[in-house]
């Protein structure tokens, strides 16, 4: 076990004229990304006036702050602040989970087994699903659908029997990852007609669901290579030991995928937590999300900058809490290879 | 019994010939199972990915088959509701041949001597691939593939040269490659170095990486809004600057170029940490023993990065281009907010394209144009997979 | 100790009232229990009028208001998403009546003829013509209640056309004058350079109206009924004449006194530059009055005046396409000679009623909307800046007092409601494209043709060519002969 607190770094400290150059970098990109922060956290306590009239940097130096923008989000809208930030708490952090435990699952599955479903078993799977659907689109009552679409897939099946091409698994990863390729707009419609047939529309599971899906190709792949520079030979020692695969992933593999983990997490969690266009049309009164309030803030008067910055400060805040909590997993990659040594 | 086993993405052979596609694939599970090939174990195995296959296809299949179907057809008002009348690839037509050509393709002008010796160039490396598919040994599907990457990439060159010609205007289609290749090249680069940076042994390290994060963080929308306000020369921040500098008659609104860099910048900032997060957790979690060997033989830090480090990330950063590609050509609120798409159209991406055709109704029309930016990523993805992603992910 | 007892008092002050109140408010009210949806977009503009006014409403009729607000840019196609699903969430929409044929032509908008002739508190004929007879209206029927007044006018600095001796523009030659005399001067004292003329002219923002504004006086000249995009017989575009040539000349050469980045301007630019005295004028609907009165964001209160459009003493001869000097017969609404064609821009902020609602909502929905109009409440709500809402009733324009008490001075009211009756009064007002999928025509085509020509990717010729083809080929796309019968019913004239 003490190997495991090994550091793996450079005995020797920096050289004196690379430090420098390092923090040289280090320190212009933080500007770089500091900069716009700041100004919107400037923005946030401006009037209307000190937006228009030109630049003002430092408030209480070049202009006196207010905290009118605030003052309206919060105590004149109060809810209509606080219920889409609720929303967007419990949307982003349930479909995040969820993309996360289904995700790293198939990653595993796609690195570790191999598959090989019959393109002729998912053609007929496809079309069956299409019948089953359209048939539901037509008022047929969904048990006998989903029933008679069962029967028929295995009747078919056991008539066209076990031949025919195959599909592996890079196959699969790929066609996973090009459920991402279309843009929103274009099946934005689709999805909400689902939704409304299936009386979700304007519910926090609607966006649940459908950041879950958008979310997951990206896990698989994330995770797939995360995984891969994982050592088999652990994995392959507690096979021979008699453990389960549930087993193996959850106790070897897993924990030391923790960094893989916390930063795909993370990635994902943005993803949902962010989600506009999706927002928009799944949501109404009930459960519309933030990132809906920031677009709200341009309207016939041009942008509300004021307003918009607070949103967003809002908005990052917990966002920050939660890369901070996990930056400490993703610095535990040091475990990995001590682990390993 | 067996056939619930045929269900599709769920099946598995566990003697299946080529098991040795994926290097580190043919692992336990293989062994395992061959060993005790009964229907649990399968079972086990199938559970992994099968909630994962069975979301997504009940999720994607309607919403593409009826935007497929959509892009056929033209959406009317008409007594009593909506008709979808059927036009057949009329949407597809306007953009290629027809009306919106201009918009979707762009306007091209005679090349100049240097366009037609880059189109010179570039098609005989695309000859001589294209031939090397021939002659290798590869089997008919890649002498296909390697055919059709060729025509397509050497067509999508012939309209660059053709538009980026001076007179000549690039459409949507061209525009959004631009942002993609250029956004790509420099995030990845940027997000490595600074990940680099981030993995030494410096002093506050944990801040500069939750700080570096932030940008992913912000709503897009958000940050196309803080954009348009710092890149205002009238009101922003950099206002003074840019009078003190003699150009306060001068602005990059005006300039197509000007306009374009100015959505890129934004696109920067905003995706460089997604390279940076990714690379930094796979450079924090490579194995040790690498560099301690290569720190006794005495390698300098440079050394150490491109020689063991580097390449042991090869696999996240084939994945993760190919993740960012696939993101990178949906990019629309950039645009959107900072420019909605002008001057003119020069900063119009196709997800804006469509977007636009979308908001006004014109449904049939946006899906098209929703389906040919598919059919680009698909290309693009395919031949990234094929003749690069594979071969990188092997070379680890 | 003290403050928690006097903390108690004030709670239990603040309670009383309201445990006299509740159970009574629910006793024998017309509407109660019934709920209303109404969808806007998200404010303050227009939902806060709408949102203030709900609870009062509530108090009398009991019918509960909810105000659901979407944003701006997306309102449209969230509107036409809900009704056309037949999800339905909504009973009643505020929105823009440019919209109206994608709405009335499917039967989503309930009729409202009967109801509003029925409705003595209403006032029907205190709202101005324009806005009764045009805007509310489709086809001979009404679908909409207007609750505010949208078209365009020319705004300027008065205390700068006073020092330079100068006239607010009555054509577009004088508005180049003025623009010219004050481009590149400071104009409010910071010490920077300002601009003659600011128009928003980003690309798919509000670009395709300031540039129907230009044109509309080459363009209609024989009262709103002629119309200005289309030859009302043959459905042919009048954007290939040399009128709309010289219309698109104007409005390049105002990019020449305007600032560096006007290409990306939108009328937030425009009106923040305005407000806060960069601009000398201006091209805008109503919202600049209001603005320059408030001191949070106003650098320039009381030195604001208004001016209907500029117009000019030129027309378009429809037979040959030529442009032609007014002459008593070619331009009966001519005043000395200039032809003025207000553009009502966009329309309005109209109520309208979801046909497939319950008759009990609908009948409250209606009420609602009826009780906004009525001149008891929007007479305060259109002086309230903040509201969005703009005079469109004789009502608003009689009395000054709440415009006094919003904080302009006698004069400032009595310039900037002059310019809107102005405008108002006239009979050759222009009314906004209202033929189904309009938004096609004008937010594409119209559009990206003028983003490009400003961006010299066209030249004038190329440009008129480009929307004329755009146009022909959306209108045979979707039928010469509907969209004919549309554009006729829009302007009222009886279909052939």
């Amino acid at each position: 076990m003490a190997r495991v607190w090994r550091v793996r770094r450079a005995p020797t400290a920096l050289p004196a004229w690379l430090a420098v150059v390092f923090y040289a970098a280090l320190v212009t990109w933080a500007a770089v990304v500091l900069f716009p922060l700041y100004w919107i956290v400037v923005t946030s306590f401006k009037l209307p006036i000190h937006v228009y009239a030109g630049p003002v940097y430092l408030p209480f130096v070049d202009f006196m702050p207010s905290l009118h923008a605030w003052r309206y989000l919060f105590v004149d809208l109060r809810n209509d602040t606080l219920r889409p930030f609720e929303n967007t708490v419990i949307v982003a952090l349930v479909s995040s989970t969820l993309a996360l435990v289904l995700g790293t699952g198939a990653g595993y599955g796609l690195l570790r087994f191999h598959y090989r479903p019959r393109l002729s078993a998912i053609l007929l799977f496809t079309a069956t699903a299409v019948l089953v659907i359209a048939a539901m689109a037509e008022r047929v009552h969904g048990l006998a659908a989903i029933g008679g679409g069962v029967l028929l897939f295995l009747l078919v099946r056991a008539v066209l029997g076990r031949s025919g091409r195959t599909v592996g698994n890079d196959d699969i990863a790929f066609w996973m990852i090009s459920q991402r390729m279309l843009p929103p707009v274009a099946v934005v419609i689709p999805i909400y007609v689902m939704f409304q047939r299936l009386s979700l529309l304007d519910t926090r599971a609607a966006l649940i669901i459908t950041y879950t899906a958008v979310n997951l190709p990206i896990v698989v792949w994330l995770m797939r290579d995360y995984f891969r520079n994982i050592s088999l030979e652990l994995e392959e020692s507690a096979a021979i030991d008699g453990a389960s695969p549930y087993r193996i992933f959850w106790s070897i593999v897993l924990p030391l995928a923790t960094p893989g983990l916390a930063a795909t997490f993370l990635l994902v969690l943005v993803f949902s937590w962010n989600e506009y266009l999706f927002a928009l049309f799944l949501t109404s009164a009930n459960a519309q999300t933030l990132p809906l309030s920031i677009a709200a803030q341009n309207a016939t008067r041009g942008p509300m900058w004021w307003y918009m910055s607070v949103l967003i400060l809002i908005m990052i805040t917990p966002v920050i809490a939660m890369a901070i909590a996990l930056e400490r997993y993703i610095a535990k990659g040091l475990l990995v290879g001590a682990l390993k040594g | 019994m067996s056939k619930a086993v045929d269900r599709p993405g769920a099946e598995e052979i566990p003697s299946a010939p080529g098991a040795r596609r994926i290097k580190t694939g043919a692992g336990w599970g293989a062994a395992r199972l061959r060993a005790a090939a009964d229907w649990p174990a399968r079972q086990v195995t199938t559970s992994f990915v099968l909630p994962a296959v069975l979301l997504l296809f009940f999720l994607s299949i309607f919403p593409l088959l009826v935007s497929a179907y959509l892009s056929l057809t033209r959406f009317q008002f008409v007594p009593g509701g909506f008709a979808l009348r059927w036009v057949g690839l009329a949407n597809y037509g306007k953009l290629l041949v027809g009306i919106e050509q201009s918009h979707f393709l762009g306007v091209p002008k005679p090349p100049t001597v240097v366009g037609w010796l880059l189109f010179g160039l570039a098609a005989s490396v695309l000859l001589l691939f294209a031939v090397r598919g021939i002659t290798s040994a590869s089997g008919r599907r890649g002498v296909v593939g390697r055919a059709a990457f060729a025509v397509v990439a050497g067509a999508g060159i012939w309209l660059a040269v053709r538009t980026l010609t001076p007179g000549g205007f690039p459409g949507t289609l061209l525009t959004t490659l631009i942002y993609v290749v250029v956004g790509i090249t420099v995030q990845y680069w940027l997000g490595l170095w600074l990940a680099f940076l981030c993995a030494q042994e410096v002093a506050g390290r944990r801040f500069f990486r939750v700080v570096f994060l932030l940008p992913m963080m912000i709503t897009p929308v958000g940050i196309a809004y803080t954009f348009r306000i710092l890149m205002d020369l009238g009101k922003g921040p950099f206002a003074p600057v840019w009078r003190a500098l003699g150009l306060a008659e001068v602005s990059w609104a005006n300039y197509a170029w000007g306009a374009r860099l100015v959505v890129m910048l934004g696109d920067i900032w905003q995706w460089t940490p997604f390279m940076f997060i990714v690379l930094l957790a796979a450079l924090e979690s490579l194995p040790a023993e690498l560099i301690e060997a290569a720190m006794v033989d005495g390698a300098s830090r440079w050394q150490l990065f491109w020689r063991i480090s580097w390449p042991q990330l090869i696999p996240v950063t084939s994945t993760l281009i190919l993740i960012r590609m696939i993101e990178a050509f949906k990019i629309i609120d950039l645009p959107n907010v900072l420019t909605n798409g002008g001057p003119g159209t020069a900063t119009e991406s196709l997800t804006l394209h469509a977007f636009m055709a979308w908001r006004t109704l014109d449904i049939g029309g946006s899906a098209a144009v929703a389906y040919m930016l598919l059919f680009v990523v698909t290309f693009a993805a395919l031949s990234y997979v094929n003749l690069a992603h594979r071969r990188l992910a092997e070379a680890a | 100790m003290r403050r928690r007892v006097s903390w108690l008092l004030v709670s239990i002050l603040l309670l009383l009232p309201l445990a006299g109140v509740t159970p009574a408010a629910s006793q024998g009210k017309p509407f109660d229990g019934v709920t209303v949806n109404v969808l806007t977009f998200t404010g303050p503009q227009i939902a806060e009028p709408l949102q203030r006014r709900g609870p009062d409403f509530g108090k009398l009729t009991g019918a509960k208001i909810n105000v659901i607000t979407v944003p701006f840019s997306d309102l449209y196609q969230k509107v036409l998403t809900d009704v056309a699903t037949g999800t339905n969430s909504y009973q009643a929409f505020v929105f823009d009546p440019q919209w109206m044929a994608d709405f009335v032509t499917p039967g989503y908008l309930e009729e409202l003829t009967s109801r509003v002739n029925a409705d003595k508190a209403l006032q029907w004929t205190d709202i101005m013509p324009f806005f009764r007879n045009f805007s509310a209206t489709y086809g001979g029927k009404i679908y909409t209640v207007p609750l505010d007044g949208d078209f365009q006018m020319v705004y300027y600095r008065t205390d700068l056309l006073q020092q330079a001796g100068l006239k607010p523009p009555q054509t577009w030659a004088d508005y180049f004058k003025i623009a010219q005399t004050f481009n590149k001067k400071d104009l409010n004292g910071d010490g920077t350079p300002d601009f003659g003329s600011c128009i928003a002219k980003k690309r798919n923002a509000q670009s395709y109206w300031m540039v129907w504004s230009v044109a509309a006086g080459y363009l209609q000249a024989k009262g709103t009924r002629e119309g200005s995009f289309f030859d009302a017989d043959t459905m042919k575009p009048l954007t290939n004449n040399e009128a709309f040539a010289e219309a698109l000349r104007v409005y390049v050469q105002t990019g020449q006194y305007g600032p560096p980045d006007e290409l990306n301007w939108d009328v937030g630019d425009s009106r923040s530059g305005f407000v806060t005295g960069r601009c000398a004028l201006s091209i805008d609907w109503g919202d600049i009055g209001p603005l320059a009165v408030d001191p949070k964001t106003s650098k320039v209160q009381d030195k604001v005046g208004a001016v209907i459009l500029p117009g000019s003493p030129r027309v378009l001869d429809r037979k040959t396409g030529k442009l032609v000097a007014c002459t008593v017969q070619k331009c009966p609404y001519s005043t000395g000679g200039v032809n003025h064609a207000p553009f009502a821009a966009y329309g309005g902020w109209s109520g309208a009623i979801n046909k497939a609602a319950p008759a009990k909502v609908k009948d409250a929905a209606y009420a609602f909307l009826s009780y906004m109009s009525q001149p008891a409440q929007s007479s305060t709500d259109v002086t309230i800046g903040i509201t969005g809402f703009n005079p469109y009733r004789r009502a608003h324009f009689t009395n000054l007092a709440p415009w006094l008490k919003s904080g302009m001075s006698a004069a400032a009211a009595k310039n900037y409601l002059g310019a809107i009756s102005a405008s108002l009064n006239s009979a050759n007002m222009v009314l906004d494209l209202r033929i189904p999928q309009n938004q096609r025509y004008q937010q594409i085509v119209l559009d990206t043709a003028i983003a490009k020509m400003l961006a010299k990717e066209l030249n004038i010729d190329q440009a008129m060519k480009e929307i004329t083809d755009g146009w022909e080929a959306i209108t045979n796309e979707l039928g010469r002969d509907t969209q004919l019968k549309a554009y006729r019913e829009s302007l009222g004239i009886p279909t052939k």
